[in-house]
């Protein structure tokens, strides 16, 4: 912890958050001696917290913005919370996991303790959901075919609106999606992060892919990108 | 619909195309998969789209960055905490 220089570890961290030129915390003067710079105001750096966890800051931000169903403000928070939880843990954390998965999991335990807190959750009737889901037979699914067999269906898309498609699915369904399409988890991390069997997170991820998917067939048919009978 | 020799039916292949997409199929089930997208015009396209469907959302999340007023709180949080900490 003590093994590098202030200036070093500011320097680290400053960099791994992708940052411009630091203009707010004024360096040392040059003639300045280690031991002094040191005693004057050392931040105690977890060993390696700023190499390994910082570089996560924008995935972090990302999921915590499709878990917040695009609060910017909220994500910025959680964003802040997530990662002075976990600096503070970083001694527990458990070397040889992915760091990107623990984050992802203390990011979204800190956004369940808040909704708690706040009381004012949007949830949703997942179960009403889940009983429309599953009277469709994946067959029958199938049997429609997807809107655009070479993919250019994306390209007609506009971000904001599969954005939002995203963020209007059932939160269990979201927080698999975005771990896995957005995060990149495997499903295993995944089963880790929501603390469910790996069965239960390709199910929902199949339902959430699939809502969405159908979400956006529904805006790509109601701007005329596809026909309202191709699917 | 492809029932050749050897070559697992479509209700498989579309029920592992997530999986297959997702990297966590076996060595063997893989192999299976892809054999019966080389040749099977109804499975294909499905293939196709969940793959650009992938593509998109991913390249979706990598345009998302944390404001840079983010970064700046974060780092100054960080300090103060890494200060806390040496002090206590």
């Amino acid at each position: 912890m003590k093994g590098r220089g202030l200036w070093e570890r500011v320097e680290t961290a400053w960099a791994m958050l992708g940052m411009g030129e630091r203009q707010d915390v004024p360096e040392p003067a040059p003639d300045t001696p280690e031991h002094a710079r040191e005693d004057e105001a050392t931040p105690a750096e977890p060993e390696g917290f700023h190499e390994e966890a910082l570089p996560y800051l924008d995935a972090v931000y990302a999921f915590g913005l499709r878990l917040t169903s695009g609060d910017r403000h909220e994500a910025e928070d959680l964003v802040q919370d997530t990662f002075l939880k976990a600096h503070r843990a970083w001694d527990s954390y458990e070397r040889g996991t992915r760091v990107k998965s623990w984050l992802f999991t203390i990011c979204r335990n800190t956004y369940l303790q808040r909704k708690k807190l706040a009381r004012n959750s949007r949830e949703r009737a997942a179960s009403d959901l889940d009983a429309r889901i599953d009277a469709l037979s994946a067959a029958s699914a199938f049997e429609k075919g997807p809107p655009d067999p070479e993919g250019h269906f994306f390209d007609q898309l506009i971000d904001d609106e599969v954005v939002r498609a995203i963020d209007e699915l059932p939160e269990e369904y979201r927080e698999a999606l975005v771990l896995s399409d957005l995060g990149d988890l495997r499903y295993a991390e995944i089963s880790e992060v929501l603390g469910v069997p790996v069965g239960t997170v390709k199910s929902r991820l199949f339902r959430g892919r699939r809502i969405l998917q159908e979400r956006l067939r529904d805006f790509a048919t109601e701007r005329g990108y596809i026909e309202g009978g191709e699917s | 619909m492809i029932r050749a020799m050897g070559m697992i039916p479509c209700e498989d292949a579309l029920a592992r195309l997530w999986e297959f997409l997702d990297g966590e199929l076996s060595l063997e089930e893989r192999d299976q998969v892809r054999r019966h997208l080389e040749v099977c015009r109804r499975c294909y396209p499905h293939y196709d789209f969940q793959r650009a469907y992938r593509r998109y959302v991913r390249r979706l999340a990598e345009r998302e960055r944390a404001p840079e007023e983010c970064r700046r709180r974060l780092f100054q949080a960080l300090l103060e905490e890494g200060r806390r900490q040496e002090g206590a």
